[in-house]
């Protein structure tokens, strides 16, 4: 720090000194605040870990412990032998995977074309709510007599195609957003340059909203894995279930086998802790331009 | 390239640039628009108009099974409907189902402010926080049904050993086996899996509110409150909005939390619209009554959207 004779100056820097050890001490309280909210929001999902690796003497005991004691890890190898696991999880990433990517395909161009006309905005907003007035539980029957008609019935397809048809909507209106946020002359000069309409579409608007893909895909991601109305409905036999539908299997009319449950549970969660950890940050961003632009 | 890098060099020069015919362009760019648009359009004709026509006919329709044939033969009755003026059980439904989505979505709205805010401080580690703490919202809602079920159990619940240890009860709640609790035990892991939901709505805000505006309000003054209320609430109220109309309008049809918990029970004491539908429909197969209680939850949600719709396009036509 330079000394200075203006005492303004002298004043300043003294501050600037002062700032960033309050600041740092402020840091740590906030740090403090997220593990304790953090340790308080995530204890289910932590319950859920002990719980799956506990014996059924302890889980039942009168005296839990919340710490793990890893009484029986046999739970998953167990849940392995006993049902299908494997193949759930298999079917689980293909519907999800496949699902993403048709949700893609299909709302991109159309939240492109959103932006690009006129009443686009009020469309888009307007289809978006119209869907989420819907009752999940009332387009199952529709589902049912449509995909045994064309003969989908009991397969992923038929999965992928319902789940894409309820994420579109709001993937539209996400993307009109990022769409929205490209400045139309970038496109004009392109189409002075000699690109067509499609090539301006490929290789100029959609390079430009790449997070806006990655929010789209995360929100695809997350809605497929979590489904369970759909596949419970659509796939008729035990090998063609999700990990969802597996799971609530487990539970019994009379007794649950909570061990298993648990175990299941964690199973269907961490490929979510994967993707989330890789593609949060778009998420964030995505809808900063998603929820903010019209 | 080069007469085409030409012609983009020379064109801000110039005071007119040379254009295509104007007619001919949008034409062609609307068809472009439109084509774009199909798949979209395609989908939403086939996967949700068709079983909305499906629904509306099969709700004016005695039947009992919905199959396509039995619809065309079955005779145009508003039975359906009328039924369900005497029907008390559609009446709870009605009144557990705006229970459930008030009674989700404040606490929720509540969790996701604070945490957004929180998250929108300057710390360390701050991503890391950031991805634990939206991370109930990837919870396959399932799982988080049956996570809770065991977390609520009326014997074994950790939630009420918890509790006792810190002396905030004296007898263990039974949760999810008492008509009284039921509808709180099913609201617990609905505000877990959504409050996220807000967060992320609302930190996306945080971000857009440009710094300046809280230095500014630093150099008026302005205490912390003060700076909340002058400068962060008017920021993000558009985006709370917002996420208060999606998610109320999510829980209001919400199936896959309480139906795997509770079936609607006990008592009916959890049998939402959405849940009393299903049960209709699937184990008692009364298709046509099961359909026109479906109807009557879009007309809800309808006219809910319809006063929620010029507030939340005025909201975002401003920001």
């Amino acid at each position: 720090m330079v000394l200075s004779a203006d005492p303004r100056a002298a004043q300043a820097a003294k501050a600037a000194q002062t700032a960033p050890r309050r600041r740092r001490a402020r840091r740590w309280h906030w740090l403090v605040l997220a593990i304790a909210l953090t340790a308080l929001l995530l204890f289910p999902l932590y319950w859920m870990l002990v719980s799956s690796v506990d014996s059924i003497s302890s889980l039942f005991s009168v005296n839990l412990s919340l710490l793990p004691n890893f009484g029986d890890l046999g739970s998953y190898a167990e849940i392995f032998r006993n049902y299908q696991v494997g193949l759930w999880l298999v079917n689980s990433l293909v519907i999800t995977a496949g699902s993403a990517a048709l949700s893609i395909a299909v709302a991109v161009p159309a939240g492109y074309s959103l932006s690009r006309m006129k009443i686009g905005g009020d469309v888009a907003g307007v289809i978006m709510l119209f869907t989420r007035v819907i009752p999940g539980t009332l387009l199952v029957l529709p589902f049912f007599i449509m995909f045994s008609r064309v003969n989908l019935l009991n397969t992923l397809l038929s999965v992928i195609i319902a789940n894409t048809s309820l994420i579109v909507p709001l993937a539209a209106w996400i993307m009109k957003g990022f769409f929205d946020r490209v400045p139309v002359d970038i496109e004009e000069a392109a189409a002075i340059d000699g690109c067509g309409l499609w090539r301006t579409f490929l290789l100029v608007a959609v390079p430009l909203v790449k997070p806006g893909i990655g929010a789209t895909g995360i929100y695809a991601i997350v809605l497929a894995w979590s489904d369970y109305l759909f596949p419970k409905t659509l796939l008729l036999s035990p090998s063609h279930w999700t990990l969802s539908v597996g799971a609530v299997s487990l539970i019994g009319e009379h007794t649950v086998d909570w061990n298993g449950l648990m175990a299941m549970g964690t199973i269907g969660v961490l490929p979510m802790v994967l993707a989330f950890a890789v593609l949060e940050p778009y998420l964030v961003s995505g809808l900063t331009a998603g929820a903010t632009v019209g | 390239m080069t007469a085409t890098q030409e012609a983009a060099v020379a064109a801000p020069g110039r005071p007119a640039p040379v254009r295509p015919p104007r007619r001919l362009l949008p034409t062609k760019r609307t068809r472009f628009h439109l084509l774009l648009m199909t798949p979209a359009i395609l989908l939403g004709l086939l996967v949700l108009g068709y079983p909305l026509y499906l629904v509306i006919s099969a709700s004016l329709k005695d039947i009992g099974i919905l199959s396509p044939s039995l619809l065309a033969s079955a005779q145009t009755t508003t039975q359906n409907y009328k039924e369900l003026g005497s029907d008390p059980s559609f009446t709870q439904a009605i009144r557990n189902s705006v229970i459930y989505t008030v009674g989700s979505t404040i606490p929720a709205g509540v969790l996701g402010l604070l945490t957004a805010l929180l998250l929108n401080q300057k710390f360390r580690f701050r991503r890391v926080f950031r991805t634990l703490i939206l991370l109930p919202w990837a919870v396959p809602t399932v799982v988080a049904s049956f996570l809770f079920l065991w977390v609520l159990n009326a014997s074994y619940g950790v939630l009420n050993y918890i509790l006792k240890q810190l002396h905030l009860i004296n007898q263990y709640i039974p949760w999810l086996a008492s008509p009284h609790w039921a509808l709180v035990g099913v609201i617990i892991p609905t505000v877990w899996k959504s409050y996220p939901f807000f967060c992320l709505l609302i930190l996306a805000a945080l971000q857009t509110i440009p710094a300046q505006l809280y230095e500014a309000a630093a150099v008026d003054g302005a205490g912390a409150w003060a700076r909340f209320r002058a400068v962060t609430w008017p920021g993000i109220s558009p985006a709370v909005y917002l996420a208060a109309v999606l998610q109320a309008l999510w829980a209001f049809r919400e199936f896959e939390v309480i139906y795997p918990m509770t079936a609607g029970g006990p008592a009916g004491s959890t049998q939402t619209l959405a849940i009393y539908l299903y049960n209709e429909a699937f184990q008692f197969f009364h298709l046509g009554y099961a359909s026109a209680l479906g109807v009557v939850t879009i007309g809800i949600c309808v006219i809910f959207v319809a006063i929620a719709y010029p507030r939340m396009r005025r909201n975002l036509s401003r920001s």
